[in-house]
């Protein structure tokens, strides 16, 4: 079915209380599309929901009315922060909440385990076929990666549109998968999808941070070659991405690939022949749309083809080097993107987890405390990657290395590098701060799940 | 010695808290022109009592108020601090602040940034108690009616003027920092303070730091070449002598072994081995 109603559509949907809908969250903070079909399910009285979204951002307030209402019961995402997250910390959610990996979720909808009854994907360019891109269009967003596997496997896949092309539409969605089109007149404001331009840092303690990260790097043992990279869109990963770049032209070393979200400093380096290809799963700004638009070496990839731990010939298996952040981080090298230091919801593990196990060297950067909040903890709030799979943490005051990478350790304490051990980091830290009171957790909210659908930790709300 | 002083506002407790983490050879806690007259009282307190419960792992100096030297004085006692910088130095205000120390025996840095204080360079810098002389370029260019141009010229003879004294009497010269926010600027400015010979040169934004320490410290390539000269003499002997076709003659020598002194005292003497790396 190929329409503009969106209430029609739903008729032949025949959706009932308590199925699975899901959506992907390529457009991001512009995202117009779940706020408008969760109104409408909301309008046609449906029950006990479970909404199955990739990441949740400020911008869905009507996802939230809908856990308030009733018409969700049940949530399972990456990442969350805004509204949803605030309302589920409440304990306004009546079912259960799940966090899950990008590995994980692809992994979980490949397998059947988390079988999706309607996909409604937002997709910036459909052709007549029903194949679907999200490299052009007024709301192009560029890779569609964590769409791929939700179209492939939903009982019934809906891809939601503002410009239906007359042309062939080559893209990650094929029309094999997709059952309707539905027209809106907008599927998202372009401002909130992508950034002009994200800022590389400028902050001095940013700063000091990524040219230390980058020496770990260069003494790290794995600057060859064939190196493969993988960093965020974070101020400190970029300042961390542009000085590689500069550490590759001026070693002569040309690195086999980057992977993850990919932007411009990214595009820069394969741009100027120090990387082959870019593994993209979904861009974080306009220079990466407008690569892969023009650079064959710029290659979008699924979640699944990622980080799904089940998948042999996933891309971060062969994955070198990660830079990764943290909310907190305790004396076991264990992390926290989940919530903060007080039990708030503020992110999620995204591919946290699965890029720190599966690459060689797995580097949080964070600074050692942010106001009056030390960065290393006796206890984390939430635990959302393995302390095993990080090799080490680098801060401003210092570069603690997991003990059992103790080769690592070796190799920076030779080339001068102010290697801690960690318990002297948070001691450090707390001569500034004080050491915290021990924070009383609130009812259990919610599960962190591993890769592998293993239970991680569990969430729990803050006190009082 | 130092490569690099930053100038930390002592009425802001981030930057204080922070300070130490950015690899300044030397940090400057300014009670003067960064702090307000009302909020002066609260910096004094808050540097004070900062000092006192992190001395940071560098030397610290603490800029004091030229017209304030006895309540500035009153919060410095017994702290772990390597010296102070005064403002508007003249012979006068050395005067006022000697007798402040009384008779603690505290580096001191003295900052020339006026007309008249270079009519008397020469007494300040043979004042035993001096150890070193900052430009003080924003003052002096104000006090001139000059303005920045890129080439620096209307800074030229106050800069070689300081270093001429500095040298005559053995003190550091340190250069005044780069008080615009670009970058292309700031390395003109620093490539500038490194020809004339400046010791080091102060900043006021810490990532000014680091493309500072390196520009101060030897390259790898001018320590080799020091390296073959004062090995060349040790061998032989000899003082006057001619190397890949360059006079090597006594000055040559001392250049060069001041240049590897100055690259031992901040780390950049690397083994053979690695320089073959």
């Amino acid at each position: 079915m190929r329409t503009d109603d969106l209430e029609a559509l739903l008729d032949v949907l025949e959706l009932r209380d308590g199925m699975r809908v899901s959506f992907h969250h390529h457009l991001r903070n512009g995202d117009a599309v779940m706020n408008e079909v969760l109104a409408a399910l909301r309008r046609r009285g449906l029950k006990d929901l479970h909404l199955y979204a990739s990441a949740l951002f400020p911008v869905h307030t009507e996802a939230a009315a809908c856990i308030e209402e009733g018409t969700i019961r049940h949530v399972t995402t990456n990442y969350v922060n805004g509204p949803v997250a605030e309302a589920i910390a409440r304990g306004k959610l009546r079912g259960e909440f799940t966090m899950q990996t990008h590995g994980g979720r692809a992994r979980a909808v490949l397998q059947g385990e988390n079988a999706i009854d309607v996909a409604f994907l937002a997709t910036p360019a459909v052709d007549a076929e029903g194949n679907g891109s999200g490299i052009y269009g007024a709301a192009a967003c560029g890779s569609l990666g964590y769409a791929v596997e939700d179209h492939a496997c939903a009982k019934r896949s809906v891809l939601i549109t503002d410009s239906l092309e007359d042309f062939p539409v080559p893209g990650q969605l094929s029309a094999s998968h997709t059952d309707h089109v539905l027209r809106l007149p907008s599927i998202g404001d372009p401002g909130g999808i992508v950034s002009g331009t994200l800022e590389v840092t400028r902050d001095p303690l940013g700063l000091k941070i990524a040219r230390m990260a980058t020496e770990v790097i260069r003494h790290s043992g794995l600057l060859r070659n064939g190196v493969s990279f993988q960093s965020g869109a974070g101020g400190i990963s970029l300042a961390i991405t542009e000085q590689f770049n500069d550490m590759l032209a001026a070693t002569g070393t040309q690195a086999s690939f980057f992977s993850g979200g990919i932007a411009a400093p990214h595009v820069k380096a394969l741009e100027r022949n120090l990387v082959e290809k870019l593994y993209d799963v979904q861009c974080f700004d306009e220079e990466a749309i407008g690569s892969l638009q023009r650079n064959t070496g710029h290659i979008p990839i699924s979640a699944g083809d990622y980080a799904d731990p089940t998948n042999a010939s996933r891309v971060i298996k062969d994955l070198d080097i990660v830079i990764l952040g943290a909310s907190e981080v305790d004396t076991g090298f264990n992390v926290n993107v989940t919530t903060d230091s007080y039990g708030n919801l503020i992110g999620g593990s995204g591919g946290h987890s699965d890029t720190a196990e599966d690459s060689k060297l797995a580097i949080i950067v964070a600074p050692l405390f942010r106001g009056r909040t030390p960065l290393i903890q006796e206890r984390l709030f939430t635990k959302t990657t393995s302390g095993e799979h990080i090799d080490c943490l680098v801060s401003e005051r210092g570069i603690a290395v997991h003990p059992a990478n103790d080769k690592l350790a070796g190799r920076l304490k030779a080339a001068g590098l102010p290697v801690v051990d960690i318990e002297t980091l948070m001691q450090s830290a707390h001569a500034y701060t004080g050491r915290p009171k021990p924070i009383t957790r609130g009812d259990a909210i919610g599960i962190v799940e591993g890769r592998r659908g293993d239970v991680q930790d569990t969430l729990y709300r803050k006190a009082g | 010695m130092a490569r690099s002083y930053l100038f930390v506002p002592g009425n802001v407790p981030r930057m204080l808290q922070h300070a130490e983490v950015f690899e300044a050879d030397a940090l400057i806690f300014d009670l003067e022109d960064a702090v307000s007259l009302e909020e002066k009282d609260e910096a004094r307190q808050l540097v004070r009592s900062f000092l006192q419960t992190h001395p940071p792992s560098q030397p610290a100096y603490v800029r004091v108020n030229a017209d304030a030297l006895a309540r500035d004085f009153s919060i410095l006692d017994g702290l772990p601090i390597h010296g102070v910088v005064l403002p508007k130095a003249s012979i006068q205000t050395l005067a006022s602040l000697r007798e402040q120390l009384d008779g603690e025996e505290w580096s001191v840095l003295a900052l020339v940034e006026t007309p008249s204080a270079f009519l008397e360079l020469s007494d300040l810098a043979r004042d035993p108690g001096v150890d070193g002389l900052i430009l003080g370029g924003v003052d002096l260019r104000a006090a001139l009616h000059a303005h920045p141009t890129e080439s620096g010229i209307e800074l030229l003879y106050a800069r070689s003027r300081l270093l001429m004294a500095a040298r005559a009497y053995g003190i550091e010269a340190i250069d005044t920092p780069y008080a615009e926010s670009d970058d292309a600027g700031f390395e003109t400015d620093l490539k500038r303070s490194v020809a004339l010979g400046f010791d080091a040169k102060c900043a006021i934004h810490p990532n000014q730091v680091p493309p500072l320490n390196a520009a101060f410290t030897p390259s790898q390539e001018r320590i080799r070449e020091a390296r073959r000269i004062v090995e060349r003499h040790e061998q032989t002997g000899e003082v006057r002598f001619s190397l890949d076709g360059r006079m090597v003659d006594r000055p040559v020598l001392e250049e060069a072994k001041q240049l590897l002194e100055r690259a031992k005292r901040y780390k950049a003497l690397k083994k053979e081995a690695d320089d073959a790396d």
